[in-house]
């Protein structure tokens, strides 16, 4: 525990108290490896906006979002550009946008568009018993369809089924918790930085090796759920809140079920934006990724099959289904714009924390399986973790190690790996911003009567049962 | 004052029309901002402008009507119910938020020197007594005795045996879990069934609540039925609170007595040693205990909780029957 605690204070102490310009290995070179801390201000800004405003000045922020996000984007492009020249800020914002943003944004609608077309009709009522079942189910789709798939399929169900219930917030936040982000550790479709890895030659089914963690988790997670959804649970029914159940028995069933085609349309579409960079017909002469180049910035190819096939399944899931089920499930476009405006902002704005992370990764001393797990977690909690979980495992690829799995960035041990693969997927639950569907998962639940904890509400919740679950992965699996 | 507790008391009215509406026009099925019993609602949202007028909790309430208001298609129909949302908003800010610790939310209840609880029936109302009782007081002896008297119907296990045919279960099958008072020795306890067919037939046939659940919530809606309709007593089933929460003015009892007297009571008349009695009497009291507080969050036995606490040693059934029957001589729906 000891050697923990000065593990992170030493984190603290890097990315605190470092000197404003943080040199990379390169010095002397005027490059995006020395990135000055400063640049991180607009991102640290943006996070204070999405987690103060809409407490002090929500209807403000409601109609003012864009033009907040456009202000912050702002403030890091024009210094950017200034301290690099034009040319390698439009590179920059252009590769974040092409290559991050815009295949993350369109998974996301089509997960949206399609899951929004199936409702399950019924009158199950929310029970901690019914809600520990459904979290079970959701948590190990999730590793099927990926957390965003799983989250945008199960959120109206659940949302649906405890309609009846007043304290129902702690519900969707456990539906973060465990479906949005835990469940997603099994298999690279899960979650993208897995994904990540597999394109880096860790074996599709490695991931597996994560089970165990995951059925820690759960079990800890549910059993901690189960107590306080029934706490909850009896206070409705002692304040007389009661379910419908007058008509004897339950019929549920699946409206739009067609869709379910989509979805895995979508998820092939995953997969194939993974595989398909590793073909030779994919790849030039020098072995990148071939793809419409956009000045210096390259659109694979791969990626456009994938937002080409998640686009068609979103089109043809609105064209096939009955309008009648989006209204039956409050579709509006809410939920997907709030999280296109605010994560376009994100992404943008993060580009020098990640560049600081990618010069600095490998000189922070981390070596141990435990150091990786919470450093890729922590910093996951507040980046995407995809590019977070890459850098890592750079880290880990180039420490050396001869035994172990063997990637494309280096041999790396079995438990370094599944530590940063832990770190990267479960710590995105800490807070709102540390995986898209979080955001989704509240917009939605915002729309439909349930009143979600603020930015920092949540991360009070995730410091009280998130991280003393980490701290006993970290005791059981990585000391 | 008068005059702000029927401002808060309007405002109120029109913030939960406005969910009413927005969730209609949403065409949504998922719920709304207020689901459950109207009144309730009103209450409550009534004394939280009244308390705490610009506080956060009422204002994130209302703002998550707002939310559910911009998803609306319709955009007239959106506008209207915008600006009817703005204008709750602005009488909202102009209650002054003055609240402090001398004022009080309700006078009359606060009035110790008037009969409230005469004053909270109207003579439209039925006149309904729920009446708690421990085992081995003579409760269902004094509640039969009194319903006699009164000439009004009687339920106790009649109310339980109803939800079995709302829920089109077998008898077997479901335990009654609030008759405290009958089959002591099986303690109510039906035989846990394993088998898996079962279990997903139950899992069916109860929405996915447990059976004890499922009951219960049926029992609640019949026993709110049945107040609209008719002047009854009802014995136990945690009536007082369900009646409560769902604003029916009704007049709640609780039947007790000394241990010792009980346990000598259930010797005579279930014919048990005194320490079987014993056992049994504790246990019956603990799982009561249990039953009532899962359900109401409340203390059972707790006086603060009823209208009139009686100690059945002290008065016998005869007497315990006059001294309810006076008590309610001057309710407006006593016949």
């Amino acid at each position: 525990m000891k050697k923990f605690i000065a593990f992170c204070a030493g984190i603290l102490a890097t990315l605190s108290c470092s000197p404003l310009s943080i040199m990379a290995a390169e010095a002397g070179s005027e490059s995006t490896a020395n990135v000055p801390l400063w640049l991180c201000i607009p991102f640290a800004g943006l996070l204070l906006c999405i987690a103060v405003l809409p407490l002090v000045k929500a209807e403000w922020w409601e109609k003012n979002q864009p033009l907040a996000v456009a202000a912050w984007s702002l403030l890091f492009i024009i210094p950017f550009a200034v301290k690099y020249g034009v040319g390698m800020a439009t590179e920059t914002v252009l590769e974040c946008i092409l290559n991050d943003y815009l295949t993350f944004i369109v998974l996301l609608f089509g997960l949206f568009c399609v899951a929004g077309n199936i409702t399950l009709e019924g009158d199950l009522a929310g029970s901690p018993r019914v809600n520990v079942i459904f979290l079970a189910i959701g948590t190990l789709l999730s590793s099927c369809i990926g957390t965003t798939g799983a989250s945008m399929l199960m959120v109206r169900p659940m949302i649906k089924m405890n309609s009846w219930r007043r304290r129902k917030s702690h519900i969707m936040i456990f539906f973060i918790f465990l479906i949005s982000n835990i469940g997603g550790c099994l298999t690279p479709i899960g979650d993208p930085p897995l994904l990540m890895g597999f394109m880096r030659g860790v074996p599709f089914f490695w991931s597996l090796h994560l089970f165990p963690m995951l059925v820690v988790n759960m079990v800890v997670l549910l059993t901690v759920f189960y107590f306080l959804d029934r706490r909850n649970y009896r206070k409705d029914i002692a304040a007389g809140m009661r379910p419908d159940i007058s008509k004897p028995g339950t019929t549920i069933r699946l409206e739009g079920a067609h869709n379910i085609i989509f979805l895995v349309m979508i998820v092939v579409a995953v997969i194939l934006s993974g595989s398909l960079p590793s073909l030779s017909a994919f790849q030039d002469a020098a072995g990148n990724v071939r793809g419409i180049p956009f000045g210096e910035v390259v659109l694979g190819f791969p990626s456009i099959i994938e937002i080409a096939i998640i686009l068609l399944a979103a089109f043809l899931s609105f064209r096939t289904s009955n309008p009648e089920i989006r209204t039956k499930n409050h579709f509006t476009w809410g939920a997907i714009k709030e999280v296109a405006v605010l994560f376009i902002g994100i992404f943008i704005t993060m580009q020098p924390a990640l560049m600081i992370l990618k010069a600095k990764g490998g000189d922070l001393g981390i070596t141990e399986p435990y150091q990786m797990f919470w450093a890729t977690g922590l910093l996951s909690s507040f980046l995407d973790n995809t590019p977070t979980y890459l850098v890592f495992l750079t880290t880990a690829g180039s420490l050396g190690f001869t035994e172990g799995l063997v990637t494309t960035v280096g041999t790396i041990p079995v438990r370094m790996l599944i530590a940063i693969s832990c770190g990267a997927v479960f710590m995105g639950a800490n807070t709102y911003i540390g995986n898209a569907p979080n955001f989704m998962v509240k917009s939605i639940s915002d729309e439909n009567g349930i009143r979600m904890p603020s930015f920092f509400g949540y991360l009070l919740w995730s410091l009280s049962f998130l991280i003393p679950v980490f701290l006993l992965d970290m005791l059981i699996f990585f000391l | 004052m008068e005059n702000t507790h029927e401002k808060c008391l309007k405002l109120a009215r029109r913030i939960y029309d406005l969910d009413t509406n927005v969730y209609q026009l949403s065409g949504s099925s998922l719920g709304r901002t207020f689901n459950g019993d109207k009144e309730a609602h009103i209450s409550t949202l009534a004394t939280l402008i009244y308390t705490h007028p610009q506080g956060h909790l009422l204002r994130s309430e209302i703002a998550l009507i707002g939310n559910m208001a911009r998803t609306i298609h319709n955009k007239a129909e959106r506008s209207k119910m915008m600006t009817e949302y703005n204008e709750i908003l602005k009488e909202i800010e102009q209650i002054p938020a003055s609240f402090g610790s001398v004022d009080i939310v309700d006078e009359q209840l606060a009035a110790l020197n008037i009969s409230n609880l005469h004053r909270q029936a109207s003579p439209d109302d039925h006149l309904i007594i729920c009446i708690g009782r421990t085992h081995g007081s003579a409760g269902t002896d004094i509640g039969f005795a009194l319903a006699d008297a009164l000439k009004i119907n009687y339920y106790d296990v009649e109310i339980f045996n109803q939800v079995l045919e709302r829920l089109e279960a077998e008898k077997d099958s479901v335990a009654d879990r609030d008759n405290f008072a009958t089959k002591l020795h099986e303690l109510h306890e039906a035989l846990p069934d394993t088998r898996a067919k079962r279990r997903v037939s139950d899992f069916s046939r109860y929405h996915g609540l447990p059976k004890k659940d499922a009951v219960f919530f049926n029992q609640s809606d019949l026993i709110r039925d049945m107040a609209k309709k008719e002047d009854f007593i009802v014995m136990g089933r945690c009536a007082d609170v369900i009646l409560t929460n769902n604003r029916i003015p009704h007049i709640s009892i609780f039947i007790t007595a000394p241990f010792q007297q009980r346990v000598r009571r259930m010797m005579e008349v279930n014919h048990l040693e005194f320490k079987e009695a014993c056992k049994l009497l504790k246990k019956l009291d603990r799982q009561h205990e249990k039953y009532y507080n899962f359900y109401t969050g409340r203390k059972w036995g707790d006086a603060v909780n009823y209208d009139l606490c009686i100690n059945s040693a002290s008065y016998g059934i005869k007497e315990s029957v006059e001294l309810i029957e006076r008590m309610i001589d001057k309710h407006p729906n006593k016949k």
